[in-house]
């Protein structure tokens, strides 16, 4: 049990707020083609007929199982005690990218060194009693800091978390 | 790591890492928005924003466009000293020099053609996002001219106007007390975010939501119970086949038209030729679905109406459309009510807060008497006989014309110069003035055909006043220091009219004073409220009062809601028609050659006119100009997606990404504008205008598309 980041798909707007707060808060410099920890998709199966669009954000799903931590061979990943979200300590990265090949999301990015990085749940912000960056932002309150008890009863639909299940489960 | 380095690295504020939160507000957008920021504040930098938590107005949120204001105003093109140009005009080729030496230049011109061919030969022009408003309209009057316009010529002014024509007040739709929202051009989730919040919230209560849209928005998947689907610039036939249904079906309120309502049979019979015969040929609407939309009007009352500065207004009848939805108010009894439209007057720079400012004496008690009329006011007389000042479509035109009269210099404070339909004609007309003094915070494209060019600062370094809705009013403190030798605008303003020593003690005693006397009728005084970080309630504000506004008789002509307008209907030499009349809003271009309606700014969430297009992060959401199309043109000209296409017109062509949608209608083609690599408002032609507001039809324009490379393959429709 612990902390995750979900998202309810149907308040989604495609907006891109959380996605520039996340970048104000880490700093992300674009202009370097540093990739930012959270991607927003406005999405739609192009048929004429019967449109289906979909919004998503999207940045580290903090798998409670997450295959990065056992995939980095420095040991630079591990959970967190206290939250369970997926933090990192990249001063030993080597940047060999086991930990992008093991993620079923694509979520990790690289820093100017070519060093790690992702979205850690803002952590150090939950520790001071504040929301993660993206979660404060969000206009629609479709993302939001959950315990990960809460996804179970949740549909794929309302929770990105239950459909990333989905998706590892037909991955595997 | 370390804790302190944890701490440092998150951006936490509190002792340890010395982070420091201030107060300030938000000045990308318009100012019935500026929402409060709270400013993480380090070593005098900025490090990172959020919404102030407990603020009237957002009350902690942000739209995609706020939240890159760190990015915003740390960019790299800020001006951080006056300029004076040393290249040829439009090159950008400019030297330092000091703020004394700027005025010097600007009063010795400005002065000089005052003595040689009067006040009006130099126009004041006042661009995005007005807050200096005031004190540039009050600049202007006393330095002797009406010759005052803003970017409000191309922006909300049209719906404004159609509300005086009706009942002499601005007005808004109550949506928190609803029973059905008419969402016409609604999508507030990609723009005007805090009304998705509103409009959620309604939804959740069980209000009925009839959206008015030609694309699938958000909104659309969201809230509408039904979507009407007009072709763009087709509102207004919709509307009035609407009032024939409501009319026709005794969805109306007669009691209410009998007591309130000025031309009611008039506008029936004009109507009634908007019904099953032609409305789905004239919009794309099917009749049975505006039926539809109307039973759910009648069955759900009360009804408000969404307020459109913008999508509504751009087109050659974008007024009359205006005027023709908000007849629907009027002939179902929903005006001036709770749930409905409701009546507003503007406290202080468009911002309707239930309490009263001198913001309008503070300049209109200078107005001058006897000058010349200033620019647009003949081409545009109804425009004039509203606003009282110059509309600014019609400026390139007359400094290249000299018709009626030239114009010889300008001060402007953020021209834009992709603002208005055909740029090439604003680039000539800047190159033939004789003087151009341009302010902004970057050096834009604009700036660079300036003499001289101010340097401006954000607001996050300037201390200003601002009235919120609900009887709220903030002064605000700065939280860093001006960048370089910047200046507020108003502040520029202020000390460049102690130096051409204009007649205006108030407007050179400086800003803080101008702001005592517009808000000297308060109990609050500008100390108390700079001593408090977030809005103070105002004790004059004062509540809303159902019907009290038509009761008392409205100010029109017949004090009552004007279906058929006195103030047009008594000046036949305009040409207007007095009734909300509907004509088709394409211009003249050959059918065959641009068989496309060209939407030129159909909103997109991570913009704002230009202003953003340059800020690395909400760029970084979709780099490259695109323009969103329908699946059925993308298969018919074998276009995919991010193919490069070509959008054309008789005034030249453009090359963007190519996004077919289902999103989309046939035949449309919605660009965004500003892009100074593909400027789509460059394609329009600067005459394709609305009679009655004179605002630009950048909604309605005949265009071609091709696939890049496609001419070759015959592809070229």
């Amino acid at each position: 049990m612990g902390l995750t980041l979900d998202l309810d798909l149907k308040k989604c707007t495609s907006c891109g707020a959380c996605a520039i707060a996340c970048m104000d808060q880490n700093d992300i410099d674009v202009e370097q083609g540093i990739r930012p920890f959270r991607t927003v998709f406005d999405w739609e199966n192009r048929e004429k007929d019967s449109p289906k669009f979909v919004h998503i954000s999207i940045a580290c799903m903090h798998c409670e199982d997450a295959p990065c931590v056992t995939a980095c061979p420095s040991a630079c990943i591990s959970k967190d005690r206290e939250t369970n979200l997926t933090i990192f300590d990249n001063t030993n990265c080597i940047g060999c990218h086991s930990c992008a090949m093991a993620c079923p999301f694509g979520i990790p990015s690289f820093n100017e060194e070519g060093k790690m990085q992702k979205c850690d749940g803002c952590v150090v912000r939950i520790q001071n009693g504040l929301e993660p960056a993206c979660v404060r932002a969000c206009p629609v309150g479709a993302l939001r800091l959950v315990d990960t008890s809460e996804i179970e009863g949740e549909d794929k639909e309302t929770s990105l978390q239950k459909l990333g299940r989905e998706i590892v489960e037909f991955q595997t | 790591m370390e804790r302190i380095e944890q701490l440092l690295k998150a951006k936490i504020p509190c002792k340890e890492t010395g982070i420091e939160i201030r107060h300030t507000i938000c000045d990308i957008c318009c100012p019935s928005f500026h929402c409060g920021i709270d400013a993480y504040v380090k070593d005098g930098k900025v490090i990172k924003i959020e919404g102030t938590k407990g603020h009237p107005m957002n009350d902690g949120l942000l739209c995609t466009k706020g939240l890159s204001n760190r990015e915003y105003i740390y960019r790299k093109d800020r001006i951080l000293t006056p300029l004076k140009r040393v290249g040829k005009r439009g090159e950008g080729k400019f030297e330092p020099i000091t703020w004394d030496e700027a005025y010097r230049i600007c009063g010795e011109k400005l002065n000089g053609w005052k003595e040689k061919e009067g006040a009006d030969s130099v126009m004041f022009f006042g661009g995005y996002t007005k807050w200096f408003r005031p004190w540039l309209h009050r600049f202007a009057f006393s330095f002797g001219t009406e010759n005052y316009a803003t970017e409000s010529s191309t922006c909300f002014t049209s719906g404004l106007m159609a509300w005086k024509i009706a009942t002499g007040r601005a007005a808004k739709g109550d949506m928190a007390n609803c029973g059905v929202f008419l969402g016409w051009a609604f999508n507030p989730y990609h723009s005007r975010y805090l009304n998705g919040k509103k409009a959620d919230a309604a939804k959740a209560r069980g209000v009925k939501f009839i959206i008015v849209d030609p694309r699938v928005t958000p909104a659309v998947e969201k809230l509408a119970d039904i979507h009407l689907r007009p072709r763009g610039g087709t509102d207004g036939a919709l509307a009035l086949a609407m009032a024939n249904i409501l009319i026709q079906n005794g969805w109306i309120d007669r009691e209410y038209i009998d007591k309130y309502v000025y031309g009611f049979d008039a506008f029936a019979r004009y109507v009634s030729q908007f019904n099953e015969s032609n409305l789905e040929q004239l919009t794309g609407v099917p009749y049975e679905q505006a039926v539809e939309a109307c039973r759910m009007i009648h069955e759900n009352g009360p009804m408000a109406i969404n307020e459109s500065s913008a999508p509504l207004a751009h087109h050659k009848n974008g007024m009359q459309n205006y005027r023709a939805i908000m007849a629907l108010s009027a002939i179902t009894g929903n005006y001036d009510r709770v749930g409905g439209q409701q009546p507003i007057t503007h406290t202080y720079i468009h911002q309707a807060s239930g309490y009263e400012t001198r913001e309008e004496e503070f300049f209109e008690s200078v107005r001058p008497v006897g000058g010349k009329k200033p620019v647009g006011a003949e081409r545009f007389p109804l425009w004039y006989a509203t606003e009282g000042e110059a509309q600014a479509t019609d400026l390139a035109r007359q400094i290249l014309e000299e018709k009626p009269y030239p114009i010889r210099a300008m001060v402007a404070l953020g021209l834009n110069l992709r603002m208005l339909p055909d740029t090439q004609q604003l680039i000539r007309a800047l190159e033939k003035l004789d003087f151009f003094v341009d302010t902004d915070l970057f050096l834009t494209d604009a700036a660079k055909y300036a003499d001289i060019v101010l340097p401006a600062c954000s607001s996050f370094e300037r201390g200003e006043f601002k009235s919120y809705p609900g009887g709220y009013a903030v002064y605000t403190n700065p939280v860093i220091e001006p960048l370089g030798q910047s200046k507020s605008d108003a502040q520029i303003l202020c000390e460049l009219a102690q130096v051409m020593g204009l007649e205006d003690d108030l407007l050179k005693s400086g800003y803080e004073n101008c702001v005592r006397y517009i808000i000297q009728d308060l109990s609050v005084t500008v100390k108390q409220l700079k001593a408090n970080p977030l809005p103070t309630l105002v004790p004059e504000r004062r509540p809303y009062v159902e019907g009290a506004y038509i009761r008392g008789g409205m100010k029109t002509k017949s004090g009552k809601f004007e279906l058929d307008s006195c103030l047009i209907g008594d000046h036949p030499e305009w040409g207007l028609d007095s009734l909300p009349t509907y004509c088709e809003p394409l211009n003249q271009a050959d059918e065959k050659k641009y068989p496309f309606t060209l939407c030129a700014g159909a909103r997109i969430p991570n913009a704002i006119h230009s202003r953003l297009h340059e800020v690395p992060w909400v760029r970084s959401l979709r780099p490259d100009p695109t323009a969103d199309i329908s699946l059925e043109d993308g298969e018919a000209l074998e276009i995919q997606d991010k193919d490069d296409i070509e959008i054309f017109t008789e005034k030249g062509s453009i090359t963007v990404k190519a996004h077919p949608s289902a999103r989309v209608l046939p035949g449309m083609v919605h660009m965004y504008h500003g892009y100074r690599e593909a400027n789509v408002n460059g394609l329009l032609d600067g005459n394709h205008l609305d009679p009655y507001s004179g605002f630009p039809a950048y909604r309605s324009a005949r265009c071609g598309i091709r696939k890049k490379g496609g001419e070759q393959n015959g592809i070229n429709s």
